[in-house]
Formats: C-alpha cells, sequence, structure tokens
C-alpha cells in the first residue's frame, strides 16, 4: 500500500486527551466515517471541500481533533457547522496544537447525541480544467460541439466518492484518489452554427509576399461561434479552455482543423478560435506614395509641421474555388483624414480601419481580385519630413 | 514492434490501478487503422477500429502506450454501433503509472461492439519533394512530385490507411512535448502546456535520428507507384494513398505523387543590387494552372532540385536547387536557383551634377536637385532567349524619371522603386540610359506626384 498524508477527523472525550496540547499527544478516539463530500470547483483560483461527518458527543464538553497531515489546507478557511441540534450543540473555541497540522474544537453539548456536522476547507492542488472539441461539417457551417471536464487531484486526500459541482450544468458524483486525472464529458451540443473569418492585419503580416523568396505568407483562419440561444447556446458562459476543432471529411472520418485556447466568454458574446493559416488567399499591398506637404516653417525657413499625403494600393487575391469574406485591419496612427477610398470601412477607433471584403471565388481565368486603394493626408506631424536632407 | 495495447480488464479482478494489481485481460486486435499525418506540424492523427466484447454492466478498458509519442490529453473513444446502449463514463488517468488510461463503460448489452479510438501522435512526418528535368530549349520542365513518410512515433502502424494533409494548422503545443508529460494535463498550479512547451526543443538524438531516416528514404525509390486522391478540405488539401502501407517505426517510405511532362516555363533572371549585391540570379516562373499543364490543386511547398538535359540521349546537367512554396492553384511560382555568370547587367553612373539650388537670406542651403545619368549594360551570353527584370531603389520619394534606349518595359513599383523589364534574343546585349533626378530640402516643393495609376516616367 501506498503510505500517504491524510486527513482525519478524531473525535474523542476530554479526558482521554493528553496532558497539554503543546507536548506530545495520546488520542484514542473514534473515526467518524465521511458521510458526504462536495468538491466545489466554480473558482479558478480555490477549490472548496464540504464533508459531513456524524459525531458521537456525549454530555457536557467535548473536543474533535481535526488533522491534515501532508495536505494542502488553508486553515483559516477551516469551518464547523454543526447540522442537527444547532441549539443544543454549541462550537467554544477552536485551539492549535503546535507544530502539527491539527486544530481542536470545543464542542458543548447539553445532552449526549450523534450529531451531523459540516467541515468545510479551501483545498490546495485540487483543481479543473476545461476542453472543448469541436467536429466542423464538410460545408463548415456547423460544428459539433463538446465540452470535457478534467479533475486534477493532488491534493494528497484521495475522494473514495464526491459530488463534484461547477457553477454551470449538472452535478456529478464520482471519486477522485490523490494524483489521478479524470476527464468527462461535460455538455455537448450538436450543431452550433459557425462563421469562418479570414484576417488580414496590415500591422502583422508581410506586405509583398514578392519580397519573400517564394515563401508563403499566412492569413488568419477563425471559427466565431456565438453564445446564444440561436446556436444553441447562451445558457451559461462558456469557460476558457483549450479547444481542438476537427472537421468531417465527408468519408466518415475526420482531419484536425487546429486548436485554440478560449477565454471565458459570456452569454451573448463569440467564442473565436484561430484554427490555422489560408494561403490561398494572398494580400499584395504596397504604398505608392509619401509626401510632405502644407509644411509650416519657422521665420528661418526650418519646417516644424506638416502633414503627410500617402496613397497606400492593395491587391487581394482568392486561390480559392469557395468565395471567401476578408476582414482586412489597416492602421493610420495620429490625426489623419482620408481623402479618397474605393472600399467602405468600418472606424473600429482612433487609428484602426476595418474593411470587410467579399471575395468571389477563383475561375477559369484565374484568381478573384479585388483592389483597395487608400489615399489619406496624416496632419500636423511636428519636425522636418523624411527625405528632407 | 507493437507498444499499443489495449485491454478488457474483468472490474472484479482489480484492485486498483494504482498498486499492486493481478489482471485478467482480453486483448482486442486493431481491425483497420488510418493515419492523418500533417505537413506543417509534427502531428498525427491516428484513428483505429476494434472490435470490444463487453458485458452487461460496469466494463473497464485499459489503453497503454508505452515508448510511444501519444498525447494522453487527445485519446477519445466512440462506439460505432450501439451507442444509445453503451455511456463512456469517464476516462480516468490512474495515479503512479504512465502511459495509461481508463475508460469506465457502463454498458446496456453484452457482446461484441466495434469501437474507434482516435488520438494524436507526434513522430509520423512526411514532407514533399520535387524533381524538375528542362528541355534543351528550357522551354518546357518535366515536373515530378513525391513523398516521403517517416516513421519515428514508437509504433509500427501496419496496413494502415495514409492521409497527408497540407496546409498550416494552428497548434498550442507540441505533440512530442505533451506525450511526455509525467501527468497528462499536468498538475494545479502547472501549466501543461502552451508556456511549457515553448521551451522544449525536440530531442536532438531524434531529431539526428529522423534526418538520417530521411536520408535513407532517397534510396528506397519508388516501391510501386500508387495513385494519390487529392481534395480540399477547409484550408487543407488532403492526400489519400491508394490502398494500405506498413510503415515500421524507424523507416521511412517514399511515393510518387505526380509527373508532369511538360511545363511550360519562363526563365526570369533578376538583377537587384539591395537584395541580390551586383549579381544577376536566375529564376524559373510558372504558374500552377491548366495553361502549364497543372493547376488540379496546390503543391505542396518543399525542394526542388532542377536539372537540364543536354543531349538527345537524355543525359543531365544540374542546374540549381530551390525552395518550393505552396502554390495555390492559378498563382505564379518563381524558384529561385540561385546566382548565374551567363546573363550580366552592369549599371555604370555616368554622370553625377547637382542644380538647383535654394538659399536662405542668411547664405545658408535651403534645398537643391541631384541629377545622375546611368548606362545600363545587359548581356545574354546564352544560345536561348531570355527575360530580364532590372529593379532600381531610391533612397527618397521624391524623384523623376527619364528613360532612354531599349528599356524594354517601364514600371513604377512602389514610392521608391522601378522595375525594367527586357527580352534579349540568344547572345544579344542591350542598352538603356535614365536620368534620375532626386529633390532634396526645399527644392522638395517643386517635385510633382505621379498619379496612383502613372506607370511611367514623368
Amino acid at each position: 500500500m501506498n503510505a500517504r498524508p491524510a486527513m482525519a477527523l478524531l473525535a474523542a472525550v476530554a479526558c482521554l486527551i493528553g496532558a497539554g496540547l503543546a507536548e506530545a499527544r495520546i488520542k484514542l478516539v473514534a473515526l467518524p466515517e465521511r458521510a458526504a463530500t462536495i468538491v466545489r470547483l466554480d473558482n479558478a483560483r480555490a477549490t472548496l471541500v464540504e464533508e459531513e461527518r456524524v459525531l458521537t458527543l456525549h454530555k457536557g464538553l467535548n473536543k474533535v481533533d481535526f488533522s491534515w497531515n501532508g495536505v494542502s489546507i488553508d486553515v483559516d478557511s477551516i469551518r464547523l457547522r454543526v447540522l442537527g441540534h444547532p441549539n443544543d450543540v454549541t462550537l467554544l473555541n477552536v485551539s492549535y496544537p503546535p507544530n502539527e497540522a491539527a486544530l481542536v474544537w470545543e464542542i458543548h453539548c447539553k445532552d449526549a447525541v450523534e450529531e451531523r456536522v459540516r467541515i468545510s476547507y479551501l483545498l490546495s492542488s485540487i483543481d479543473r480544467l476545461i476542453a472543448y472539441k469541436g467536429v466542423a461539417d464538410k460545408d463548415e457551417r456547423n460544428l459539433a460541439l463538446r465540452s470535457f471536464i478534467i479533475l486534477r487531484n493532488f491534493s494528497g486526500e484521495d475522494f473514495d466518492n464526491a459530488h463534484v459541482l461547477v457553477d454551470y450544468g449538472e452535478a456529478f458524483d464520482r471519486g477522485i484518489l490523490h494524483e489521478e486525472t479524470k476527464q468527462l464529458l461535460f455538455f455537448k451540443r450538436e450543431a452550433v452554427p459557425i462563421t469562418k473569418v479570414w484576417t488580414f492585419d496590415a500591422s502583422k503580416l508581410p506586405w509583398d509576399p514578392g519580397d519573400l523568396e517564394n515563401r508563403n505568407v499566412g492569413i488568419p483562419v477563425s471559427y466565431r461561434i456565438k453564445n446564444d440561444a440561436a446556436s444553441t447556446l447562451g445558457e451559461f458562459a462558456l469557460w476558457g479552455g483549450k479547444a481542438r476543432v476537427f472537421q468531417d471529411d465527408g468519408h466518415g472520418s475526420t482531419i484536425m482543423l487546429g486548436e485554440d485556447v478560449s477565454p471565458l466568454v459570456p452569454v451573448g458574446e463569440a467564442m473565436e478560435l484561430y484554427i490555422g493559416d489560408s494561403r490561398d488567399i494572398v494580400v499584395t499591398q504596397r504604398k505608392m506614395r509619401e509626401q510632405a506637404i502644407n509644411e509650416r516653417k519657422t521665420t528661418g525657413g526650418t519646417t516644424v509641421l506638416y502633414d503627410m499625403d500617402e496613397v497606400i494600393a492593395a491587391k487581394i487575391e482568392n486561390f480559392k474555388d469557395t468565395p471567401a469574406v476578408l476582414t482586412m485591419i489597416q492602421h493610420i496612427p495620429g490625426e489623419w483624414r482620408m481623402v479618397d477610398c474605393n472600399l467602405k470601412y468600418t472606424r473600429k477607433d482612433a487609428s484602426t480601419l476595418e474593411f470587410e471584403i467579399t471575395l468571389p471565388a477563383r475561375d477559369k481565368n484565374g484568381p478573384a481580385t479585388v483592389e483597395l486603394n487608400m489615399h489619406y493626408v496624416r496632419l500636423n506631424l511636428r519636425g522636418a519630413p523624411p527625405n528632407k536632407h | 514492434m507493437k507498444r499499443i495495447l489495449i485491454a478488457i480488464v474483468l472490474l472484479g479482478l482489480v484492485a486498483s490501478p494504482a498498486v499492486a494489481k493481478v489482471d485478467l485481460v482480453t486483448l482486442p486486435n486493431r481491425d483497420t487503422v488510418q493515419l492523418t499525418i500533417y505537413n506543417s506540424a509534427d502531428l498525427t492523427l491516428v484513428r483505429e477500429s476494434r472490435a470490444l466484447t463487453l458485458k452487461h454492466g460496469a466494463n473497464r478498458l485499459q489503453f497503454s502506450w508505452a515508448n510511444t509519442l501519444i498525447d494522453p490529453t487527445s485519446l477519445e473513444m466512440l462506439p460505432k454501433a450501439n451507442a444509445d446502449k453503451i455511456d463512456i463514463q469517464d476516462l480516468t488517468y490512474p495515479p503512479r503509472v504512465t502511459n495509461l488510461g481508463v475508460w469506465n463503460i457502463s454498458s446496456e448489452m453484452s457482446g461484441k461492439v466495434p469501437v474507434e479510438i482516435t488520438y494524436l501522435t507526434s513522430g509520423l512526418t512526411w514532407r514533399a519533394f520535387y524533381m524538375g528535368t528542362l528541355t534543351n530549349d528550357e522551354k518546357t520542365m518535366r515536373l515530378q512530385g513525391y513523398v516521403v513518410v517517416t516513421n519515428t512515433s514508437g509504433e509500427d502502424y501496419e496496413n494502415a490507411q495514409v492521409r497527408l494533409v497540407v496546409g498550416k494548422v494552428h497548434i498550442l503545443d507540441q505533440i512530442a512535448f505533451l506525450a511526455r508529460l509525467p501527468y497528462p494535463f499536468g498538475r494545479p498550479n502547472q501549466p501543461y502546456g502552451i508556456e511549457g512547451s515553448i521551451k522544449v526543443k525536440r530531442d536532438c538524438m531524434l531529431a539526428k535520428e529522423v534526418m538520417t531516416e530521411c536520408d535513407a528514404s532517397y534510396a528506397l525509390d519508388e516501391v510501386g507507384k500508387k495513385e494519390i486522391i487529392k481534395e480540399g478540405l477547409s484550408e487543407y488539401f488532403l492526400y489519400t494513398i491508394e490502398g494500405s502501407d506498413t510503415i515500421a517505426s524507424g523507416w521511412s517510405k517514399r511515393l510518387p505523387s505526380f509527373d508532369v511532362a511538360a511545363v511550360p516555363v519562363v526563365n526570369l533572371y533578376k538583377y537587384e543590387e539591395e537584395r541580390y549585391h551586383q549579381q544577376v540570379v536566375r529564376f524559373l516562373s510558372f504558374a500552377n494552372d491548366v495553361k502549364h499543364n497543372l493547376g488540379e490543386t496546390p503543391t505542396p511547398g518543399g525542394n526542388i532540385t532542377v536539372y537540364r538535359t543536354v543531349d538527345p540521349d537524355g543525359h543531365l546537367s544540374y542546374t540549381g536547387r530551390s525552395a518550393f512554396k505552396y502554390i495555390p492553384v492559378g498563382e505564379e511560382v518563381e524558384l529561385n536557383l540561385g546566382p548565374v555568370e551567363n546573363v550580366l547587367v552592369e549599371p555604370t553612373l555616368m554622370d553625377f551634377s547637382t542644380a538647383n539650388y535654394l538659399f536662405h537670406p542668411n547664405g545658408t542651403i535651403r534645398g537643391w536637385d541631384e541629377i545622375r545619368r546611368h548606362k545600363v549594360d545587359v548581356k545574354n551570353t546564352r544560345e536561348i532567349p531570355v527575360k530580364i527584370e532590372v529593379k532600381r531603389n531610391f533612397d527618397t520619394t521624391y524623384w523623376d524619371i527619364e528613360t532612354g534606349g531599349d528599356f524594354g518595359a517601364f514600371e513604377a513599383v512602389d514610392k521608391d522603386t522601378v522595375k525594367f523589364t527586357l527580352e534579349l534574343a540568344p547572345r544579344t546585349n542591350k542598352e538603356f540610359t535614365y536620368v534620375l533626378t532626386t529633390y532634396h530640402g526645399n527644392r522638395i516643393a517643386a517635385w510633382k506626384p505621379r498619379t496612383a495609376d502613372s506607370t511611367g516616367p514623368n
């Protein structure tokens, strides 16, 4: 057998406990069994354990010894609640013996009684993870979504059977041993609608693939899942966790599309899972003009303020045999004014423009091509413009 | 040698998986196995089917994978029949044993049940490579594609259906890292992946082994031609190799992917000092489309070795080697075959002058122009026609250019780059000139911007 520290609850008559708490203690005690244990995992930072036991108490003063050798319990979190006869059984005080992971409750009882008590405490090194698995259909319109809960118990304590609760979904009964990990299916939805999103962010990706010497630029692809009723979700926030996404290949099998970690997704918001890069959409972006204009000078002729007239030209090619919608993000820092832009955009913040560009599928003549031409002026730049010798 | 074992364990005889125990087990055989191997990550999705004999009530299914590179967090089992009568209650990774998972199954029936077990493993890889053979006139090229599958996973996969995935999958943790963790999902307060995996590097010995196997695979050569079925899925392409293959651990297998007899190619020579210094670099370009006898599917990235046929007997001459990127259907590719000496580009600064000085009343210089006259000699010493691109980059956006001589096609590429494209007959020279005026200081005001659609010189 593996010798391992564990928790013990010892109920004893006061006179049988040794001479003093500060010295070696001799205990002759009854060992009350756990009646019910609840492991509550609704807080990612700490796990709350509640256990119920039946104490055999005699009339007068009782001492109940609770020890947890080798188990990491937050000592200040330990609570005792009398369930059966709260008016007759009174918790008087709590004592902490020196150099021991233990405490002693002094309980006064009006009559001899078998009393049910609930002990609760925060226990370290036992927690849960959430993992998702999604299988998209071949058309990439719906996702069979499953969520798993993974219990990890490295607390030092075996739980032969526990009622495990999280903050949503159904509770379940499971035993989990020390150093054991258990994975359980938590919920499943058969057809969650998904939106496929391609994103080119001009501040993150290379502008001209021609400069890259025969290397590809991948356009990030994500699946967007709305946490709402229309998506058969929306009952609770989806906890953050690692998601692995697969796709039905149409032959009774799947391929793996990719994986990502999602943060917690509140009801009404969307989970966005970045699964991989598309190399079938190619963006070639170039700056065609960068000209200082409207220069303001000191009486000595030094330029102190100017505007910059800039032209960006981007060619977007879709080599796929299906249409796609590319989200293109452009950045213009500082103060600026758009002179002319051939595509519609949304201003996301002071310096970020977002274009939603619909790309048809390629045809027999080649890729579908859309061009973006953006002429803008950056205003009131200070100092001398670049290229000015 | 098989290292993955699966066993139905009779519940009553198991004291505890954590301690010494006596097991009585049945070992169900693997009926079929499918490997889906990625080329952008050390990742393989394994799908195997087995027939289990379940009894009514509680069953435990023990799956162990000693000395392999399986990611335990990816283990999954699905009954393929009677799914409504079989409840997979949980998957438990017992304490103090490694590479072992136990499915607790509650069955409302007894008898044989086909199940599918899937997991991710590391150690199986594939790569593409190509051979190009130019004709004598270098107008067309025979293009042959191959794939090499290498197995260092520790497990022999017999009679497996092999599928290869082309595409850039996003994964957070290396599967090999997850496979080596002492606890499948780590411990509380210790990340089991993501941050940890960044620090992990593949074992050098293992990497070396893979290289040796890859090199050894060339010696295996073609082992019977098999058709490869290609189809698109999401952002990926799936190549399914006909029939089944046995790839024992430690072995590689090379398979032909395609063979196109005559792909029309353009020999493009480029000169750009900022990128290639004073060298002319040869590119071979073609498009992955029907016009080039290609275009059915994208081609995966790899390396290509290009040869040239030098005589009627088919003797070859080595031309160069290049990386070969993923080429979508319809896209053009340029293979960089390295610098050459038989095509020459020589720009010469013939004249330099300054002009149009502006002075401040206090006597300091406030602006001026610089005028440079360049002559560019382009020489084709080859016996075949060539196409040459000459790019010139200017260190300013304020420039005007005047071209002269036989400069071919001209294009302003962006705000500070121009490109001349010339075609030269065999063993001919061309010479062109350009006069570049750059504006400095307050003379910038005299510069007139090119319109957005202007492609010619001002």
